[in-house]
């Protein structure tokens, strides 16, 4: 009997076509790439190669076209899943990290990193949430901030507290859109530096980005161009 | 749980739930006011509908009613009847004593022939009594008058010396336009020993018991004469204040007890035509004041007897057709109508029945040789009505009224509504990326929309209960607040206009910073102030404002009972439409995509 694991997330032959007013315009022309547990993928492309739309469809943000690919995680589809499931999907198995970061302006720094585990938990785990909450925002440097408003904190500030926040349910991948699009090198750098040590300790990441020194970063990378992944998505 | 907190924190971080809940307490605090009052307004002429003429009115029109002290004796022993009254009711020339000069003015007046007390059982005219003590300075005239009354007497007791000081004192005092607060009623007492002093006060019965003009009122009566009780807007001479009170102008010298007035009724005989009019002279006893401004601008009270005489309705001899020297038999006094007072717990219409069963009873009971009947119920000049069937005439337009506002205001209702729905709307678009946040990090559309409804049950709820607040503190002291809009004090001006300057240098001040908010606030400010003080100043100018007006509106206050079931449902359609103003839009953006709604501008 074959016992081969599945992939931890399979995107296979992915379309996505979006409709602006009366004319339709394809995004996703049938992408297809595997990502393994422990996995850095690196998607590189162009802007409007269509790279964002590949990470929500993985993220199970947006759904692919009928008829136009599936998305595998551990082997099972996700959009044939329940509503319910696909919001355990999101708020357990992923943790999103954007490029303009989307914070709530209204709550502070550790209200934003609780909320995925506020959304997901149960009362009896709100201590647990909220020890590994300010470990987490200590751990990348934001332990003084808890109580700040995301306005009050500059924009790497800002990442850090949403890569904190993508991580507070422990989730099985970090999908990271253009993470470093909205920064300095330097900072930029920061970030990475955290994402890769993150990695480091086992954290699955597919990362979007535009930027080929970026790219250099993770162990795989697939380039995206008009809608098409050019170089195979395979990953050792 | 995290949505209570983002809904504390959407309701405490932001200024536009305050603008929300203030748009809320308003648009329910303004429907409260309109609806209680135009509620209240009605319920007063209803109300007072019955107050003034008890529950079942039979009227027989110009003719009369014989036999209806019988009637009223058979009506009586019936336990569903209270008291009844009669009226012999027509309308009437009064000429009243003012202008000083010979040329008086006349008034066209309804004038009600009445039995005081009985009339007082059935309807509330002890209470609508003006006049329960004259005022000082209402005393100081009737004094006056005394002096000028006893004057031959006074000068031939009296040494040239006391004689000429009163001539000053009396003189003084009532050739004075501005006569005021005076010791017209000390110095005359100090010039005169005890015996003529008795002789002047006992002149006037009110000079020795002040409530006597309370007594004279209710018997129609004063020093075996009979007088009337006449509205009290009849008089041009009472005149109503700001604060809904009412004085007599030049002082009280034009005050209606003072003086007598000419009574002129034209009679009408048994075919319609019109005979003779006829006049009588009789003292103002009193005035009253119903609360019904209609009433009260025409109304006059008599005795019956003298209504009864003066349209010919008293009791008369009936002679033979072919012999008048023969008499016949007696035609005795009529009324034209008999006003029936309900027992507590008997309903008007069931009165009404009752009425009609006791009226045919007393018909067939008449003795057969009785000369003139009462009309038989098949009359068609008979009526017995109900009071509301009664005040038709007067409650039709009224209730047309309420009718038209009613419609106009499920309109506003409406606009309160689109309002409402309008301000949630921006605040949930506005919020549409958070949605999309929330929903990407696993949130599901339920909760989204929990955290809206939360939201907007919170403004709701505090706005509407505010609203509801507001409402009956305006509505309560709405007399007040009517009173100081009319008459607004002049440090209430300064004080805005104090407030103008203030924000005037505070725009100073933020000018060099090149902001424009502040600038554009600053002279919103100044602009809103600055013409407040100025419609005050102009308001005082002109002496100020009435909007209630008595003429118009029937009632001479405004009603400021708060119409609680129309106010609950207010309150509640206020929450429902916050409620379906968050829900719909939050709804929307929960079934948008993520992805489009983290896009969201």
């Amino acid at each position: 009997m074959n016992n081969v694991q599945p992939p931890l997330l399979e995107g296979k032959d992915l379309k996505k076509t979006y409709q602006l007013g009366k004319s339709s315009v394809p995004v996703l022309l049938g992408a297809s790439l595997i990502v393994n547990k422990g996995d850095w993928l690196t998607i590189l492309g162009s802007s409007g190669s269509g790279k964002s739309t590949v990470l929500h469809l993985l993220g199970g943000l947006d759904r692919p076209d009928a008829n136009g690919g599936m998305v595998l995680f551990n082997g099972e589809s996700v959009w044939d899943k329940t509503n319910t499931q696909i919001n355990i999907y999101r708020n357990h198995e992923i943790g999103f990290v954007f490029q303009f970061y989307h914070l709530l302006p209204e709550l502070s720094v550790l209200e934003n990193t609780l909320l995925p585990a506020m959304i997901g938990g149960s009362g009896s785990c709100e201590s647990n949430a909220r020890e590994r909450g300010e470990s987490l925002l200590d751990q990348f440097g934001l332990g003084h901030r808890l109580a700040h408003r995301p306005r009050e904190l500059s924009g790497g500030e800002r990442q850090r507290v949403a890569i904190a926040r993508a991580l507070i349910n422990n989730p099985s991948i970090l999908l990271a859109d253009e993470p470093t699009g909205n920064l300095d090198e330097e900072t930029g750098n920061d970030i990475l530096d955290v994402i890769s040590s993150l990695h480091q300790n086992g954290l699955t990441v597919v990362l979007v980005t535009h930027n080929n020194d970026i790219s250099s970063r993770g162990d795989g990378i697939v380039h995206l161009r008009h809608g098409q992944i050019e170089s195979p998505a395979s990953m050792a | 749980m995290y949505q209570t907190l983002l809904t504390t924190r959407y309701l405490t971080s932001r200024v536009i739930p305050l603008i929300a809940v203030a748009a809320v307490a308003l648009c329910v605090a303004l429907v409260i006011v309109v609806v209680s009052v135009m509620s209240g307004f009605l319920n007063m002429v209803q109300s007072s509908g019955r107050t003034l003429m008890g529950d079942v009115i039979i009227t027989y029109g110009i003719s009369g009613i014989p036999h209806y002290e019988d009637l009223i004796s058979h009506f009586q022993n019936d336990p569903s009847v209270l008291a009844a009254t009669p009226i012999v009711d027509g309308w009437g020339l009064l000429r009243m004593p003012y202008p000083d000069r010979d040329a008086k003015q006349s008034e066209t007046v309804q004038v009600w022939g009445i039995e005081p007390e009985s009339f007082a059982k059935v309807t509330s005219f002890d209470k609508s009594l003006q006049w329960k003590t004259p005022t000082a300075n209402q005393r100081d005239w009737l004094l006056l008058d005394a002096v000028t009354a006893n004057q031959e007497e006074l000068r031939a007791n009296l040494d040239d010396e006391t004689w000429n000081q009163l001539v000053v004192i009396v003189n003084g005092a009532s050739s004075s336009m501005n006569y005021e607060k005076s010791e017209v009623w000390n110095e005359v007492k100090k010039l005169l020993d005890e015996e003529l002093w008795t002789l002047l006060i006992e002149h006037d019965e009110r000079l020795v018991h002040p409530d006597a003009i309370l007594n004279q009122g209710l018997a129609l009566r004063r020093g075996g004469q009979d007088g009337i009780v006449s509205g009290l807007h009849v008089s041009e001479g009472n005149e109503r204040q700001k604060d809904g009170s009412y004085q007599v102008i030049r002082n009280d010298y034009w005050w209606l007890p003072r003086y007598d007035g000419t009574l002129t009724m034209l009679p009408i005989d048994s075919q319609g035509g019109v005979i003779e009019p006829e006049s009588i002279i009789m003292p103002f006893v009193n005035e009253f004041q119903s609360g019904v401004f209609m009433i009260d601008e025409s109304r006059v009270f008599v005795p019956i007897s003298v209504t009864q005489k003066l349209l010919h309705l008293d009791s008369a001899e009936i002679v033979d057709v072919n012999d008048p020297t023969v008499i016949v038999g007696i035609d005795p006094p009529k009324a034209t109508s008999i006003l029936v007072r309900a027992r507590e717990g008997v309903h008007a219409d069931e009165l009404q029945v009752r009425i009609r069963q006791l009226y045919d009873e007393f018909i067939d009971a008449m003795p057969s040789d009785t000369i003139v009947l009462p009309p038989t119920l098949g009359d068609p000049g008979l009526t017995i009505h109900t009071w509301e069937e009664q005040q038709r005439r007067f409650t039709g337009p009224v209730e047309k009224e309420r009718e038209l506002m009613r419609t106009l205001f499920s309109i506003v209702y409406f606009v309160v509504a689109a309002l409402i729905l309008s301000i949630f709307w921006s605040i949930v678009f506005e919020k549409t990326r958070d949605i999309g946040i929330l929903r990407s990090i696993g949130a599901s559309r339920a909760s989204i929309v929990w955290i809206f409804l939360q939201y907007s049950l919170v403004i709701g709820i505090v706005g509407s209960l505010l609203g509801l607040f507001f409402g009956w503190c305006i509505t309560k002291n709405i007399n007040a607040i009517h009173s100081a809009m009319g008459s607004p004090p002049l440090w209430l001006a300064i004080g805005v206009f104090i407030l103008a300057i203030a924000v005037a240098l505070y725009t100073c001040t933020r000018i060099r910073f090149g902001q424009i908010l502040p600038i554009v606030l600053g002279v919103l400010g100044i602009v809103v102030f600055g013409s407040i003080g100025a419609l005050i100043l102009y308001v005082r100018h002109i002496g100020g404002l009435v909007i209630w007006d008595a003429s118009v509106y029937y009632f001479s206050i405004i009603p400021n009972e708060i119409d609680w079931p129309s106010s609950i449902v207010t309150v509640c359609g206020a929450i429902v439409f916050c409620l379906l103003g968050a829900v719909i839009p939050a709804a929307k953006a929960a079934d948008t995509d993520p992805v489009k709604a983290l896009r969201h501008e």
